[in-house]
Order: C-alpha cells, then structure tokens, then sequence
C-alpha cells in the first residue's frame, strides 16, 4: 500500500529552470537505495565485485557503489536492488552480511554535463580530473561541508556525478548545488524521476 | 609635476572611445576604460593621492602598481582600495583616506610638527603609563587609526570560492612564466597560470621596443592556443604544505573576489622583479617615482608624467630617459648611479617636486625618476622552507634550497636576454611537467578511486636547467641623506638607526619595533632597503644581516575573499514545510531547523494534556543495530543491563564516558531476533554514531554488530495525551494498542496511515500517555497530515520544543546537557538503579565504582516558595543570606498544567532530600525560598498517565 503512496522528496523549494544544457541538476532521492555491509574480503563482498572507491551496473540494472570498506550502496529500480540483496542472502553463516534499505535516508542529485566537475569544484575539495575521478569511481566528501557520496556515472558518453547525503541536508544540499551551478547556466529538472528517468535526462 | 594626457600610444591599454565618469573627493573626473583609478586622476593632473601613515605627508604615485603605498583610496564603501591597480568604472565615488578636513588642507599633517617625538617605538615608550589612562589614549590613538571608512551597513557582497588540483602552478605571467606554462602544458600537465597584473606579458607590457613587443604578441597568441587555464588580475598568496595554494582572483564575472584553493603537483615561481625606492632626503615628495612606474605611465595609460625630469640610474632598463622624451618631456640631466653618482636630495613644496640635488648640484625639474635596483620577491620560496641567499654583485636576492616541487624562473633567478629568460622559463615548465608526473603517479596509485596506474613511478626528473647569469648592480640603497624607508609606516632611515641603538639591530626585532616592511606592500618595496641601513647601523654586510620571513599572504587578502562563501548547512525535518505554512516559530538546535511553537507553547502543552498534541521529533537520534552480539553492545556501552530484552520491548539507558560522566541517553527497542533500534538525544546523534563506532571497530571488531544512522531515514510523530490511543487507532489497524496489547515501553511494527514498514513505541517523555510514530520520511508529510485529519474531532493540536520542554519538566525528566554538563556523573541524575555495578563491565564502570564515596551533586525537582515566580536557567542556590553556593538551577518553566513555577537543578547532597529548604539567588539580586521536591516529577508522580 505504501508503494502506492507518492514519495515527498527532501526537496520542497522549486526552482526556476536555466537556459544552457551544459550544466543540469536533478533531484532523483526517489531512487531506491539500500546499504550493505559485510567483511570488505568476505564471500559477499566477492559477489559484490565492487571494491571500495568503485561502482558496477549490475545486470539486474542496480549500480552498486563501492562506498567505503566493507560497506556498499546499492541504487536503481526496486526489483532491480531487490535482486542484489537477495543474491547475498546465502552468506549468512559464512559472512556476516546486513542490508538497510535507505531510501529514504539519503537524498540524491545528479550533477551532469560538461560543467559537471568545474561546478563541484566549487563546493567539494575533490580533484575531478579524469585520472583521479574516472567513470565509475566512488568517494565521500564534504560538499558545502555536508559529508556526501559521489559517483561518477556518465551517461552516453556525458560526465555526470551521483552526490548522496543525508535526507535532512537534501533542501540545503540542493540549494548549494544550484548556487555552484549558477554562473554555468544551471538546468533544474524537477523532482520526483525515477532512477533511469534521471539517467535520461543527461546529455 | 603636473601630468597630462598623451596622444595614442601603440602599447597603450585604455580604449579612448569610452569615456567614464568618476569623483574624487567630491568632483567629477573622467577617463578610459582601461584607466586605472591613478592613472585616470594623474591624466587629468592630480598630484596627491593619499597623506601618509604618521606625518601626513602628501603623497603621490611611486610606482604606478599594486604595490604602490600612496595610492590606498576609498572607493564607496570598499576601503584600502589600490588605486594603482583598480580598474576604472563608470560612476565610481573615490574619496581620499585617512585624512581631515580633506587631502588638501589636512590638519593631521601637525604631527609633523612633532615628528621627531614620533620616531619608531614612540607608542611602546609613550602609552604605557599611567595604566588608568590606556581607555583615554585608545580613543585619541583610533582617530588617528590608518586606512579607510568600513560601513557595517554594507550590503553583503558575493565571494566565491573554488578548489582545483592543476599539475603545474604558475605564478607569474612575465614572459619566463608564460613559456613555463606552455611548455609544461605542451608536455602534457594541466596547467594553471597566475598574473597579478590585468594581462600578462610582464615588463613586456610597457616596453617600447619592438622585438619585444613582438615577442609579447606571439606569446600572447600561442597562450591563448593552449589549454593553459590563465587567471589575470590575480595572486597566489600563499604557499602552504605540499603545494597547497591560495590564489585570489579579483576579476571574476559573479564575485567581488574567488579565493581559489589550489592543490599543485609543482609551482613554478616567477614573479618578475620589483623596482625598489632609492632612500635620500625628500624621497616621498610627489613627483619622485620608479623607473617602473614612468614607463607604466606612459606606455600604459598615456600619462606624460611630468615636464622636466631627473633620471637616476643604475641599470639599462631602468634608463627611462628614452621614453621620457619620446613622451615630450624635458629630461634635464641623466645621473648614473654605476658612475658613483647620487642624489642627494629634492627640493620643492610639501606637494610637489621643484628640483633635485644631484651630487651636490640642483637641477630644477619637476619630476625624478629613479632606477636604483631590485627587490626579488621571493616570498612564495619562503613559504616553502627556502631562505633566499644574498648576491653582492647583483645587488639581490636569489634561490638558495627550495623543496623539489617548487623551481624559480624568469628574473627571480637571475639575469638574461628575453630569449634567454624565455628558454630558461620553458626549460622550468618541461621540468615541473615531468616532475609532476611522477607525483601524479604517486597520488593516483594511492587512491581508492582513481584509474589504476600501470608500472614503477616515473624517475624524478634531474633538474639540468642552464642557470641564468647574474649581471653586476651596484650597491644603491641610501644616499648620503636620510629619506623615508617604508612608506606605507612612515619609517624612515632615521628610525632604522635608531631603532639599531636602541639594541633593536636584529633584523625581526627592527621589523616589529620600527614596523618596517609591515605596511600594505608588505615589504615588496621596503624589505631590501631596511636590511641594507641595518647592515649600515651594524657594520656589516646584507648577507650577515639576513631577512626577515616571507609569510603569507603575499600580498594582503581581503576578510570577504577569505571568508569566501559561507557554507552554513542545516537540517530540515520532512514535514518542515507545513510547520512553515502553519505559523511556526522555527529555533536552531545545532544544525537542525526545529518548530519551537505554533504561537502559544502553554495553550499546546493545555491542549496535549487534556486532549492530544502531537509533535515533530524527527530529530531524535536513530541507530538501527543489526547483529548477533547486539546485547553485548548495549551491555557495554549503557550503565543497566540488556541482556534479556525482550523482541518487542523497550528499555530506557544511560550512557556515561569513561569518566563516568553522563554522554547521552534515550531508548532502545528490540525490533527482532538481530535486530534493534538505539535512540539518542537529538544533539548527540551524531556523537554517538561515531562513539558506537569507535568501540566496534577499535575494541571489539570481533562482534557482530552493524550499525547505520537512519535518524533522517524516519520522520519521528509523538502522539501525546489522554486521547492519543484513540487517535493513533485511527491511522493504525495492524497493531492491539489495548494497555494489554501494547504496554508502556513497548515497541511494535506497524503500517501507518497505509504506510508500511513504519515503528512506533510507547514512550513518555512528556509525562502523558504517549505514542512515538516512526515513518519512513518520504512519507512523513502524510502521516503527519493524516494525523491532523483524523484527530480533528478529538482536538489535535501540534506542539513545539518549547511545549515539550514544559511538559517533560513537568515530569520531572532531565535533558542531558542542559540539566547535566561535562562534571554530571551518573550517580548525580538520581537513576542510580540504572547503574549496575554488578555487570562485568561497562563504560565508565571503574570511575562510578568509587563514586559512592564521592560526594556528588545530584538532580533535584524544585518548586519556588512564590509560584509565579520563575527563576532563571542558571540561577545559583545559595546558603541563606550568604553567598555560599550550593547548587543552581537547570531548568525552569511557568507549569501551565499546574499553574506554577517549576524547576530541574543540582543541589549539594545533603540538600537532595524531599522538603529542604534552599536559597536561589535571582539575576534581578533578590534572593527566593524554594522547596526540594521528595521526587523529580512534578505532575503525575505515580505514572498513572503515561502507563494508562
């Protein structure tokens, strides 16, 4: 029943939209999210396949981030994280594996477009040079002193970044977001997309 | 000297087609864009910028630059702007500092008057005594403080703030620093390029010559080819550890400045050199400047910068004689200072130049242009570690040791042709490209997510650059007179010698006693000078003297750049929203935006009590606990036992520091077989998350225990009053919420207003019968909402902080923090049922072992002898009459339920007895009797409420 409820995004300001396609921010915290934690050498950990600092698309679509040692966030369509976390239900007695589903702990943006890494530069001490931050790669930063996740995941050949906090800094994250993204003439998509929906909306 | 406008010339920046506007000290002025805010006043034959520091001299443009001390003006409500440097704009209100009644008649100037009681240490020596009269001096002292007007009433303006992680800096866009950066570009680096001036080219910029100006074009346009990232009108102003840089950029298109924290592979330093003043008598008085600043103003900005001239010097390229009279001026004589020729003195009005004393012959003219050397401001090299060497033939200081990751080039190193200065220069950036690799390397194959790298790090490039020659420069600090030193302070070398008798003749002590080298250019032009009369006073050479540091800032930094832009995060509950459209007072509790009340906090606590308040305690700290050896967890980390909680129960815990000390507390609930919920104070959350995590996974990684915060992951509703059962029974069906079914400190899972997946428990803290909702957040608006809906017969109402706070004193229940502090031990909260010495072990368990015989302060419920009477937070209880402190008041509310005053406080023991009388001293100074209560609850003392 609660599925069929709407999901009330940390984000409840609106705001215009911009001009440019260089630079577009979505709020996609409807995402569903699950965190896992297991023995970072452990059997799930290799069935995860996703070691600290990286990320995967699963074929059941869920990304799996690498978020820290031993700990991974999973993202995508319901069945499709619903899949993963099955799959590591067999390790119980050899691992010791937990999963919380955080959908509704995190917020989640999607930061895309060329602009994408000289308008986190503005709010994140990170160096987003490809070398250091290729497609792919998992970190945590502060981003305007909010501890946050970041993955890169380009979409059709687009830079895009994944930024993940805590839900109650969602309005306040967003809002520096599109401050930082300003003078790059900033799209705001609204919110309330699907995972793939937010994913469409690059390039 | 009376300066006027040139004809066109070929180097010139201004764009004569566009005229702007601008007032100086209440009149209308024009010039170009392209105008600095000097050169614009200077065309139009303003001698006198500024007065001085002390003697409020008048002072005209010295070097025509940022480095220029006389040219700090006010422009509207920015003080200590450069006039040397700030860019013209249209309608600009530029107003002289620091003098009264006005720049031209300014009756500050009588401190010259006295100048001779004014030498250096004269405050240190003056205003020490009598003590009682510093306040009086103070005031007198700040009217005559230095520097612009700041108007608090300023609208805040944008500064911004940026981080990036080029493989090469360059701070210096001369023509050694331009080949730097394309060479190391071309090899490969990324590469990030930084001119304080508005366009790079360096001494370029201004020359007349026209294989430099060629040179200058090409340079320019293969830059602007390149993928070199340039910065103009910015300064690195800091270099810190591991090339971590502060640069400032003043031109940005959306902010009055950007700090810019760069993290730089390698930095390549060349700065060019500054022309540094030569000291004589009357060195200050308009119309002497650089050959530096002659050129700039000519060339520049079309400024002919006087009619008949002296030219001192003592190198080529200061001889500015050439393009004195290309610009129509009268060059009366050309002294050469490698010759032994001098200056001995000026001669003229306070406000301008007459003539000059050359070897002891005057010269009449109205302007001097000196070229007596350089200073090599090799303040980045210090910052990283180098101490620079003095050379007796060159006349300066060079690179001694710098760190590996920081070259020098361009004249900074030494002396040379342009192609030679150009070769040297891009030998430095193919360098810093290659050592930069192999630092990149190194970064790259130690972080987690960046692209793997294949093979050994690369070899650290051999530095096998041909060093730059240094041509001969003679010796040309002072002159056989006295003159001024550093003209930002108003030292002259008068100071410096005495300063030197006094035993102030090392070079750091000098610096701070006399304040040499401390003024806005920061010793740019005074560093060398002050050395060399120090040396002088000394009997020795510059080289034995030494310099003082280079610290950051290079050059000085605005409060606004380097406060940057402020990141003030804050944290929203999900059903903030309808607070905001029902009329809530918001209140900050650490980061979080809470609702304080909705307009009247004594009508919502009437209204919880009687029917059903229900509030936003989203805050609340959550912990989901996941794992087998939980109960071993929850046995070490609170002070009663755990071992036996049953699923489906909740038990209240205290938490104490090894100290014994009280940290946090709140309750956990056992959600299933593995799996349980920890609640914490709203503001020790987050201490708590990573005190939990602490111990698992440095003293106990063997248990298997997870824990993840989710305190946001819940919106929190606690449903309380006598008719919260009946409203929580409308929005949950799945749950038996008879008192049967589901007890005091109980915990259920539930589907709330359709929404699964949510938790609640049954709580009191605010002493009534209670519910506490837990709902996924992005669902929270609803259930609240929800609630609203179905309550609406029964009286629903929210309530705020404020409300819950007076309900829970009412109770009788403390807050850690605000009823405890750093010295509450667990003993004093009067739980002492909770602490169970009989465990294995636990936090804190040693210290509270002995803490029996300790004679702690204990928590005490008290009620002021005059109801209406409410002490305030902080009161201290006093003995009687007395003074004598016996404890104070933590918490005190005016009971809306019980119509009175009611209070938390710390007592002396002997006093924590039921019906002791005590004092509490009131802020107004009056002193009231209040009673201990015989327990901590003031209402509902048996619990009949809560556990109904």
């Amino acid at each position: 029943m609660a599925d069929a409820l709407r999901f009330e995004s940390p984000v409840t300001r609106s705001h215009p939209a911009g001009e440019s396609g260089g630079l577009t921010l979505t709020d996609s915290s409807a995402t569903v999210k699950w965190l896992v934690r297991a023995f970072d050498e452990g059997p799930a950990a290799a069935c995860l396949q996703t070691p600290f600092g990286s990320s995967r698309q699963d074929p059941s679509g869920a990304l799996v981030l690498g978020s820290r040692p031993g700990e991974w966030i999973l993202l995508g369509a319901q069945d499709a994280v619903a899949r993963v976390v099955e799959s590591l239900q067999g390790f119980g007695s050899g691992d010791f594996v937990t999963a919380v589903e955080w959908t509704h702990g995190r917020a989640m943006f999607r930061v895309s477009g060329r602009h994408a890494p000289r308008a986190l530069e503005k709010v994140c001490s990170l160096d987003w040079s490809d070398p250091m931050t290729p497609d792919g790669a998992v970190t945590s930063a502060s981003v305007a002193k909010v501890i946050c996740d970041i993955a890169r995941d380009d979409c059709r050949g687009t830079l895009s970044y994944l930024v993940l906090c805590d839900r109650s800094f969602g309005q306040y994250v967003f809002d520096a977001l599109i401050d930082a993204g300003r003078e790059f003439g900033l799209t705001v998509v609204p919110a309330g997309l699907s995972f793939s929906d937010t994913q469409d909306t690059v390039g | 000297m009376a300066m006027s406008r040139l004809g066109q010339r070929p180097t010139e920046v201004i764009k004569r087609s566009v005229t702007l506007h601008f007032r100086w000290n209440g009149r209308s002025f024009s010039g170009f864009e392209g105008d600095t805010v000097a050169s614009a006043l200077a065309a139009s034959g303003q001698q006198v910028f500024s007065r001085s520091l002390k003697y409020h001299r008048p002072r005209g443009i010295l070097t025509a630059d940022y480095w220029d001390p006389n040219l700090m003006v006010q422009v509207g409500d920015d003080p200590n702007v450069r006039a040397g440097h700030r860019l013209l704009e249209e309608g600009m209100d530029v107003r002289a500092q620091n003098v009264w009644p006005s720049l031209r008649f300014d009756l500050k100037a009588a401190n010259s008057l006295v100048g001779r009681f004014l030498s250096a240490g004269f405050y240190y020596k003056t205003f020490m005594r009598p003590r009682w009269l510093w306040p009086s001096y103070e005031r007198v002292l700040s009217a005559f403080g230095p520097g612009g007007r700041v108007d608090i009433d300023s609208p805040d303006r944008y500064h911004d703030k940026r981080y990036t992680h080029p493989d090469v800096v360059v701070a210096g866009a001369g023509p050694a620093g331009i080949e730097a950066a394309l060479a190391a570009s071309k090899a490969g680096a990324r590469v990030l390029l930084v001119e304080h001036e508005h366009s790079v080219g360096g001494h370029l910029r201004y020359s007349t010559r026209a294989a430099e100006q060629v040179a200058l074009g090409k340079l320019r346009g293969t830059l602007e080819a390149s993928d070199v990232e340039v910065l103009t009108d910015s300064t690195v102003t800091g270099r810190y550890e591991d090339n971590w840089l502060g640069i400032v950029q003043r031109n940005h298109p959306i902010a009055v400045e950007r700090l810019i924290k760069a993290r730089a592979k390698m930095l390549v330093v060349a700065p060019g050199l500054i022309e540094r003043p030569y000291v004589f008598e009357g060195n200050d008085r308009p119309g002497v400047i650089t050959s530096a600043a002659a050129r700039r103003l000519i060339n520049l900005w079309g400024v002919k910068p006087g009619e008949r001239a002296v030219v001192f010097s003592a190198n080529d390229e200061g001889d500015a004689a050439a393009d004195l009279r290309d610009a129509g001026v009268d060059v009366a004589a050309v002294i050469d200072g490698r010759k032994g020729h001098r200056i001995n003195s000026t001669r003229g009005s306070r406000r301008a130049v007459e003539g000059v004393v050359a070897d002891g012959v005057r010269i009449d003219a109205d302007l001097l242009v000196v070229a007596a050397g350089w200073t090599a401001p090799t303040s980045l090299l210090n910052m990283a570690g180098d101490r620079p060497a003095y050379d007796r033939y060159a006349a300066r200081f060079f690179p001694s040791n710098p760190p590996d990751s920081v070259l020098a080039t361009g004249g900074l190193s030494g002396d040379g042709t342009l192609d030679e200065l150009r070769t040297h220069g891009a030998a430095t950036g193919r360098l810093a490209a290659a050592r930069a690799l192999s630092v990149a390397h190194r970064i790259q194959a130690r972080t987690a997510r960046a692209r793997a790298v294949g093979g050994p790090e690369p070899d650290w490039a051999a530095d096998d650059r041909l060093p730059l020659r240094r041509d001969f420069h003679p010796e040309l600090f002072r002159s056989d007179t006295h003159g001024m030193i550093d003209f930002s302070e108003d030292v002259g070398s008068k100071d410096l010698l005495a300063a030197a008798r006094e035993g102030y003749d090392s070079v750091e002590l000098a610096k701070r006693y006399t304040t040499a080298t401390m003024g806005s250019s920061q010793g740019k032009l005074e560093t060398v000078n002050t050395v060399a009369v120090l040396a002088e006073a000394r009997g020795e050479n510059i080289g034995e003297v030494g310099t003082t540091v280079w610290r950051p800032p290079y050059a000085p930094v605005s409060l606004g750049a380097l406060a940057g832009r402020v990141f003030e995060p804050v944290r929203v509950s999900p059903i903030q929203p309808w607070h905001e459209a029902n009329g809530v007072r918001t209140i900050l509790a650490g980061q979080w935006v809470r609702p304080d009340h909705y307009g009247d906090p004594a009508a919502e606590v009437r209204n919880a009590r009687s029917n059903v308040g229900i509030i936003d305690v989203t805050p609340l700290g959550k912990l989901d606990l996941r794992g087998p050896d939980i109960p071993k967890l929850l046995n070490l980390l609170y002070t009663n036992k755990w071992s036996n909680l049953a699923v489906g129960k909740v038990r209240y815990g205290m938490m104490c520091g090894e100290d014994g000390v009280v940290l946090d507390d709140g309750v956990t609930g056992r959600l299933g077989e593995d799996h349980y919920m920890m609640t914490t104070t709203s503001s020790g959350a987050g201490v708590v998350w990573e005190w939990v995590e602490n111990w698992l996974q440095t003293e106990r990684p063997d248990w298997r225990v997870h824990v993840t915060p989710v305190t946001s992951a819940y919106a929190s509703i606690n449903v309380a009053g006598p008719k919260s059962r009946r409203l929580v029974g409308r929005v949950v069906r799945d749950v038996d919420l008879s008192p049967e079914g589901f007890a005091y400190m109980e915990v259920r899972s539930a589907t709330v207003a359709g929404v699964a997946g949510c938790f609640m428990w049954r709580i009191g803290f605010t002493g009534d019968l209670s519910y506490e909702l837990h709902v996924p957040a992005g669902h929270g608006m609803h259930v609240w909402e929800a609630l609203i809906e179905a309550g609406a017969d029964l009286g629903v109402g929210p309530f705020g902080m404020e409300g819950q706070r007076i309900m829970r004193l009412e109770k009788g229940h403390f807050i850690v923090g605000q009823d405890t502090d750093g010295l509450t031990m667990a003993p004093s909260t009067g739980l002492s049922r909770l602490i169970r010495l009989d465990k294995e072990n636990f936090v804190g368990r040693p210290e509270l072992g002995w803490s029996g015989s300790r004679r702690l302060p204990m928590i005490v419920a008290i009620q002021p002898d005059h109801p209406q009477t409410v002490p305030d937070e902080g009161c201290q209880i006093v003995r009687g009459d007395t003074n004598e402190i016996l404890g104070r008041i933590t918490s005190s509310r005016m009971s809306p339920t019980l119509r009175r005053s009611i209070c938390l406080g710390q007592v002396e023991p002997e006093l924590a007895i039921g019906g002791s009388r005590v004092t509490v001293l009131l802020a107004s100074g009056d002193r009231i009797g209040a009673t201990v209560m015989g327990h901590h609850a003031h209402f509902d003392p048996a619990g009949e409420r809560l556990r109904g």
